[in-house]
Parts: structure tokens; C-alpha cells; sequence
């Protein structure tokens, strides 16, 4: 291979959590738990929630669009098995709480099968328009499959304004014990080449990156000889990065990449920087290429409360405990099942929670894995030791901004820049003290939202 | 599958690293003082380390009785005040006065503010400057270690009449600067027992290789930043040289003055209190350059032969001026107002 490996590049700050990747990484993509019942929910991207199109009673085929959307930023839903509406009622969401979902009772209750992903011969993206993309990328209701769930559409659509030069694709898959995207590199590595060349040809890309972190050997290899081998290596560079939370964040990983700084409270387009998921660009790819919508995902099933962890390739809509039944169910004592990562996953209580468009894991955490001090949320005073201050990777006072939360002392707060803190929790894994930090900070900027009435109580 | 499950905010997973284990490596890193202590000054330094240790861990105690609040024993960190109070006593202190010492540390130094965290000053500090103030005679008589033969001091002028007792090296510099003599005070054959501390001295300030033991210890362990010592130690040479520069016969070399007094004690393990020292890295160098520059200004032209203590109090006060000072500014700049 002849992809120039640098040195690997990083940011400051920062932390160190115990990979856990072992548990999954060597595991390929298996197809999930067989569809039975579906609950498909309407609101699974940032934006305005899709409104449906279906009826109680209404017979769906398999890609139907279930959902569609009024607003610019919004995705529409579609149904990922063929059956029947069996409700629309409201379902838990691990974020929203409860939200309107569809659900849907499959004819036949098959296990869901990854489909080949045909590159057609001699691929030009440039045969593509940037429209063509856009629309179909927006029809095929994807959002940001990384986590934070923002319609790829609007993220790739050119900008007159200010230019998109840079794009960055996602490959850093920084949080502890997840390995989705690992696999989707190393299993589909042509879907994801050919989605980053179809993102770059939408939104007018000259300089594409691939980041990937060090701990991913395999996959900078492989990617970097399918680069090759595709003929696409001129244009395309694979960096290795740092093994290093929070990598894999926007605005580390646009700094360890090309050096640059999103202005705090920015997004990434203001600096003419895209960056996108290595499993959105997948996506990107089946959509443009074979019109299929985004019904399925790779799931990372882990922890060490779960009988057989793997990667799944899931309908979304799954709910949790039928996942976690398909992996052989728990082991011993279960204290948390976390959607997500360890480091920003969410706990959810329900496990009928369905599994949605931006869910690449859902952990099964015991007690041991979690550490009893944290589990008991048992915390000491703090002893200013400045560990947060130095693991923090946008520079922030964390211990000040949290304790003036605490305090009620919204201005103090924002003195110290809460609005600025990325809620990576890198804080809150080092306090010495096991004080929560992030979530502190996380409380304090729900109480601004709501002071400036941008929020409802 | 149980429906217990417990929720709360992520992180779900913590570093393996608690305020108790922090304590419990400064503990460790006192270790190779305590032993020195131990060395020079026999059984009746490590009761007196032992009296501290418990005078601060019954105060403790009492305190959280009297405050109702659970007992905070466990997190250690009164052992650590205690111990390094102890250290910083002279060998034939009475244990009556290292037990007032204690409640003062604890009790006015550290509980009357809240309890751990919460506290302005170093509450070992603290106790030390309360039992200066109060039994001044006492805090300033030196025992020679047990290993010295009384008859033939190793530092300072060769006619010793008192053979139990004499000044430090500190002490003896003092004197040299009104005698213009700082040159017969100190000679290449008296730097090796202040390396190894078999001087006069505090328990835990004569020996240099003990106290550069147990802060590489800590600094190994990452238990303290390395800025604050070596801003300490930075400060102290540079004020000493320049003293040294302009009057050689007065001053010492620098090297002694870095080596003896509680300075290299000092900056690992009083300066670097994560509680009374700054947040932020340019505020511990600015606090770890005016520790260098009090105790040096106090020992070169001040009353007293050693001003650590003081020192340490006062740059204790302005740490919350010195975090004001520096502020963190987001990486990615401050946000634009409206």
C-alpha cells in the first residue's frame, strides 16, 4: 500500500478509557435478531418529526415510506420489513422520553439479511449531479448515523456562501467497546469509498480525508488498499489518528485533521469543512446507487453483562430487549443497559426502546464494568486536583462551570463558557472526587435553554 | 432480565482513580521523609508524626459529629495533614504542643471551612504558623540528629558549645549575613549531610534525597503536576543566585539554599495541595513563582531563617485572585455575543 501513514495526528486534552474492543472487533457483521414486530419512531434525527403517512390497518411493503417530512431539516421514515400497521402510538425514546412511532407486524418473520452492494463498473461520481445526490440522499430519509442524527442531506448539499473544501469522513469510532463502524470499514469498505465519493461530489469537496484511529490497524490498511484498487487513491487520503477520546468528535477531529478551529458555538460548514460518518457514507452510497431508503443498521451489541456480543445488522425499529434476547440475553447481574458508548451513550430504563437510525450500540453494563463509586453515584468533595481542566478537550473549566450549576449561578456559568462544553464527559471520567461533572454542565445548559425560552419546561 | 435498571447521566464508566488513592500516594511519597525522620531523629520523630496523625484524625472525627455530617475519615486526607505537619516540626517539640498543633490544622485550618475542598489555607501551614505564633521558643530549638556526634558538628562554625542543640543550616546563614561570612558556613564537605539530612532541621526538611524521592513518586504517579515545584524551585535559584551574585560573601550558593529549609519538602508536597494551590497552569506557575520568591525574599533580608511557611500562607490567600486572573478561554475562542 502506498497511503502515506504520518505521524498520528490529535488534539489537546483528552482521555484514555480502557478500549474494551476485544470484546467485538473480531466479530463480523451477523444478520440480527429474525422481524417480528417493528416500532419504527417518526422522530429520529435532529429537526422537525416526520408526520405519517400511514394508517392503523395499512398494509406496507418493505421501503415504504412511512413518514414523510414538511420541514427543511427533517428525514423521512420508511418501513423496513413488509406487513402491516398495527398502531401509531407514542413509544419510548431514549432522548425524547416518549414520541410518535409506527408500528409494524411483519408477514414473515425472516431474519434480516445485509444486501450486496454492487459498485457499478467504471464509477464516475462526477455522472451524478450534486442535485441527483441531495435528493436522493433526502428521500432515502438519512441522517448522521455517528449519533448525532442530523439530515445528511442538508449537512451535503453545496453552499454558494462559503464553499465546502474539506471533507472529513468519520472513521475514528472513538468511544470504548462500540466496533460498527469498524466493521463497516473492513467489511464494506467499496459502500463506504463509494458514498465518501458521492458526498464529495454533492457538496464540491476537494479535499477528502479519511480519519481513522490508530487502535484500527486493519481498517487504514484495508481502506487504503481499496482506495488503491478502485483507482481512487489520488484523491482520497487515509490519516491515522490517535487512539484517543474524543477523537472521533467533530471539532477534535477537524483539529487533529487539518489543523483547524470551528469558532466556539460554529458548526463545521463555517470553516468550509463537511464531516460525515463512515456508516452514513455507506448508506449514501446504497441510496444514490440502488435508491434503497436507510431501514437497516449495524448494530454493536457489548458489555460484559451480554451472553454473545457482536455486530448486528438490524432493522431499525428492533427494540432492545429483543436485541439483547438474539445475543443470548444477560449474564449475571445487569446494572445499566446504556444506548451508545460508555462515555456519552444514554441509560434507558425501557427496553422496549426501539433502535433508531443514530443507535450503533447498545451496551449491557454490570456493576463491576460500570465500578461501584460511580454505579452508587457516590461523590467526595472536590479537591481542585485540575485533572478536568487538563482532560478537557475544548479547554473549559469544568469543575467551576458544574459548581456554579450547582450553585444556581446561571451567570457564572456562562462566564466560564458552558454553551462551549462538547458533553464528551471526559471530565466526569477523571474526577478523582466521582463528581458529575458533564452532567452538571448538561443540567446547567438545559436551565438556559429554558431561561431564554428555547425549551419548555 | 432485571427491571431495576439504573439510569443516570453518561459517563458510565470512571477512571480507576478515587480522592482516596490520590491521598494514599502523597502518603506513599511521605514515605522515604518519614523514614529519614526516622533515621536522623530515632523513635521520638515517629511519635511525634504520630501524634499529629492522630490529633488531625480525632479533630476530623469530632468535626464531622459536630457538623453532622458522615464521617470523612476515609477520604484520608487528614492523615495526609497530619503527617506532613508532623514533618514540619522541630525533633524535641512536646507531643502536648504537636496535639495542639493538630486541632488547630484540622479544626480552624480545614473543618471551620467547610471540610475538605473547601479550605483557603494549608491546614498543616496553618497549624505550623499557629504554634510559631504561640510558642515561638519551642518551634526554633533544634535537636541534633542521633547520628551526629555532638562533638563535632558537621555545619556551621567549629567551636560549638551546646552539643545537644544548635542552629540550622538556615539559621546559620542568617548569621552569616550580618558577619559577611557566608563562605565559611557553607563548604563542598558540608553539601553531602544536607543532601542526606543529617542535619539540624524539621523532621521532614533535612534530608534533600528523601524529598526528591518521594516527589519523583509522586510526579511518577502523576499525583501532583510538575509545574508548581519546579516553578517553586525556579523561583527560590533565581532570587538566591541574584543575591549570591551581588554579595558572595553574605549569601550562600544557591544550591544550598535549594537544598536546605523546607524548600524541595516544600514544593512537592505543602505547595502542591490541589486544594490551596490554582487551577490553571499559568496560575500554578505564577503561585509556584511567588512561593519561590516570598520564601527567598524572607530568608535573605526577613527576620526569620526560614519562610516557607509563610510563603505558602500567603500565595494560599491570592490562589483565588490567580484563578480569577486566568480564565480559560474555549479552544475554539469566545463565542460571539447575541
Amino acid at each position: 500500500m502506498t497511503t502515506a501513514i504520518q505521524d498520528s495526528r490529535s488534539f489537546a486534552g483528552g482521555v484514555h478509557p480502557p478500549e474494551g474492543k476485544h470484546l467485538t472487533e473480531d466479530r463480523g457483521i451477523e444478520p440480527g435478531p429474525p422481524t417480528k414486530e417493528l416500532a419504527v419512531l417518526l422522530s429520529q434525527h435532529i429537526g422537525a418529526p416526520a408526520q405519517a403517512t400511514v394508517k392503523k390497518g395499512d398494509v406496507v411493503v418493505a421501503g415504504q415510506q412511512i413518514g414523510e417530512c414538511k420541514a427543511f431539516v427533517c428525514a423521512p421514515v420508511h418501513s423496513p420489513a413488509a406487513g402491516k400497521v398495527k398502531d401509531i402510538s407514542l413509544l419510548p425514546h431514549a432522548v425524547l422520553g416518549r414520541t410518535l412511532g409506527v408500528i409494524i407486524e411483519a408477514e414473515s418473520p425472516a431474519q434480516p439479511v445485509p444486501p450486496s452492494f454492487q459498485r457499478p463498473a467504471g464509477f464516475d461520481p462526477n455522472t451524478y449531479t450534486p442535485e441527483r445526490i441531495c435528493d436522493a440522499v433526502r428521500n432515502a430519509g438519512i441522517v448522521g448515523m455517528g449519533g448525532a442524527g442530523f439530515p445528511a442531506s442538508v449537512k451535503i448539499q453545496p453552499d454558494a456562501k462559503v464553499p465546502k473544501e474539506t471533507l472529513i469522513v468519520n472513521g475514528c469510532e472513538c468511544e470504548p467497546y462500540i466496533t460498527c463502524d469498524y466493521r463497516v470499514m473492513l467489511e464494506w469498505t467499496e459502500q463506504v469509498i463509494t458514498g465518501v465519493q458521492l458526498v464529495a461530489r454533492a457538496c464540491g469537496a476537494k479535499n477528502i480525508y479519511i480519519a481513522i484511529e490508530d487502535n484500527k490497524p486493519k481498517a487504514i490498511e484495508r481502506m487504503g488498499d481499496v482506495l488503491q484498487k478502485l483507482g481512487a487513491s489520488a484523491g482520497i487520503r487515509v490519516v491515522p489518528l490517535k487512539t484517543k477520546y474524543p477523537q472521533g468528535g467533530e471539532r477534535q477531529l477537524i483539529r487533529a485533521v487539518i489543523e483547524k478551529v470551528v469558532p466556539t458555538g460554529g458548526i463545521p460548514p463555517m470553516i468550509g469543512v463537511v464531516v460525515t460518518n463512515v456508516a452514513t457514507a455507506a448508506a449514501i452510497a446504497d441510496a444514490v446507487v440502488h435508491g434503497r431508503p436507510l431501514t437497516h443498521r449495524v448494530v454493536t451489541v457489548t458489555g460484559w453483562g451480554i451472553a454473545r456480543p457482536g455486530n448486528y445488522y438490524v432493522p431499525i425499529g428492533t427494540t432492545v430487549q429483543t436485541l439483547i434476547d438474539h445475543c443470548g440475553g444477560p449474564t449475571g447481574d445487569v446494572a445499566k443497559v446504556v444506548l451508545g458508548g460508555p462515555m456519552m451513550g444514554i441509560a434507558i430504563a425501557d427496553l422496549s426502546t426501539p433502535i433508531t437510525k443514530t443507535g450503533g450500540a447498545v451496551m449491557v453494563l454490570t456493576e463491576d464494568q460500570i465500578g461501584r463509586d460511580r454505579f452508587e453515584q457516590r461523590q467526595t468533595p472536590c479537591i481542585r486536583c485540575g485533572r478536568c481542566l487538563q482532560a478537557c478537550p475544548e479547554n473549559l473549566n469544568p469543575t467551576k462551570i458544574a459548581h456554579a450549576v450547582k450553585c444556581n449561578l446561571m451567570d457564572v456559568a456562562e462566564s466560564h463558557f458552558i454553551s462551549a462544553c462538547i458533553e464528551c464527559g471526559c471530565c466526569s471520567y477523571v474526577c478523582p472526587a466521582n463528581i458529575d461533572l458533564s452532567g452538571y454542565i448538561k443540567t446547567g445548559k438545559i436551565f438556559l435553554a429554558r431561561r431564554k425560552k428555547k425549551m419548555p419546561n | 432480565m432485571p427491571q431495576d435498571l439504573s439510569i443516570s447521566f453518561a459517563p458510565h464508566i470512571r477512571k480507576p482513580l478515587s480522592t482516596q488513592r490520590v491521598m494514599l500516594d502523597v502518603l506513599i511519597g511521605l514515605i522515604p521523609l518519614v523514614a529519614a525522620a526516622g533515621i536522623y531523629f530515632r523513635l521520638r520523630a515517629l511519635l511525634l508524626i504520630g501524634v499529629c496523625v492522630v490529633g488531625c484524625a480525632v479533630t476530623e472525627w469530632v468535626s464531622d459529629i459536630i457538623r453532622k455530617k458522615p464521617g470523612s475519615l476515609g477520604d484520608l486526607s487528614a492523615v495526609v495533614t497530619g503527617v506532613i505537619l508532623g514533618l514540619s516540626l522541630p525533633p524535641a517539640l512536646p507531643f502536648w504542643t504537636a496535639a495542639i498543633g493538630s486541632v488547630i490544622a484540622i479544626g480552624v485550618g480545614k473543618m471551620a471551612f467547610g471540610g475538605l475542598g473547601a479550605n483557603v489555607f494549608n491546614p498543616a501551614m496553618v497549624g505550623r504558623a499557629f504554634l510559631t505564633a504561640s510558642f515561638g521558643m519551642l518551634m526554633t530549638t533544634w535537636t541534633v540528629p542521633a547520628t551526629i556526634d555532638g562533638n563535632l558538628p558537621q555545619v556551621g562554625p567549629e567551636n560549638i558549645v551546646d552539643a545537644r542543640t544548635q542552629a540550622t543550616p538556615l539559621g546559620w546563614s542568617k548569621i552569616a549575613i550580618q558577619d559577611q561570612n557566608g563562605a565559611a558556613i557553607y563548604s563542598a564537605r558540608q553539601f553531602l549531610p544536607i543532601l542526606t539530612g543529617n542535619i539540624p532541621g524539621s523532621l521532614g526538611e533535612t534530608s534533600a534525597i528523601a524529598a526528591l524521592l518521594g516527589g519523583a513518586y509522586l510526579l511518577i504517579r502523576r499525583t501532583i503536576d510538575p509545574h508548581i515545584p519546579l516553578a517553586v524551585l525556579l523561583s527560590a535559584f533565581v532570587f538566591a543566585a541574584i543575591a549570591y551574585a551581588v554579595n558572595p560573601d553574605a549569601y550562600v550558593q544557591p544550591f544550598y539554599h535549594l537544598a536546605s529549609g523546607a524548600l524541595l519538602f516544600g514544593a512537592f508536597f505543602i505547595a502542591t495541595d490541589p486544594v490551596t494551590a490554582p487551577l490553571t497552569r499559568r496560575g500554578m506557575w505564577l503561585f509556584g513563582l511567588g512561593v519561590g520568591a516570598i520564601t527567598l525574599l524572607i530568608r535573605i533580608v526577613g527576620k526569620y531563617p526560614e519562610g516557607f511557611m509563610f510563603a505558602v500562607l500567603v500565595m494560599n490567600g491570592l490562589t483565588p485572585l490567580i484563578d480569577r486572573l486566568f480564565r480559560r478561554v474555549p479552544v475554539g475562542g469566545k463565542p460571539r455575543v447575541g
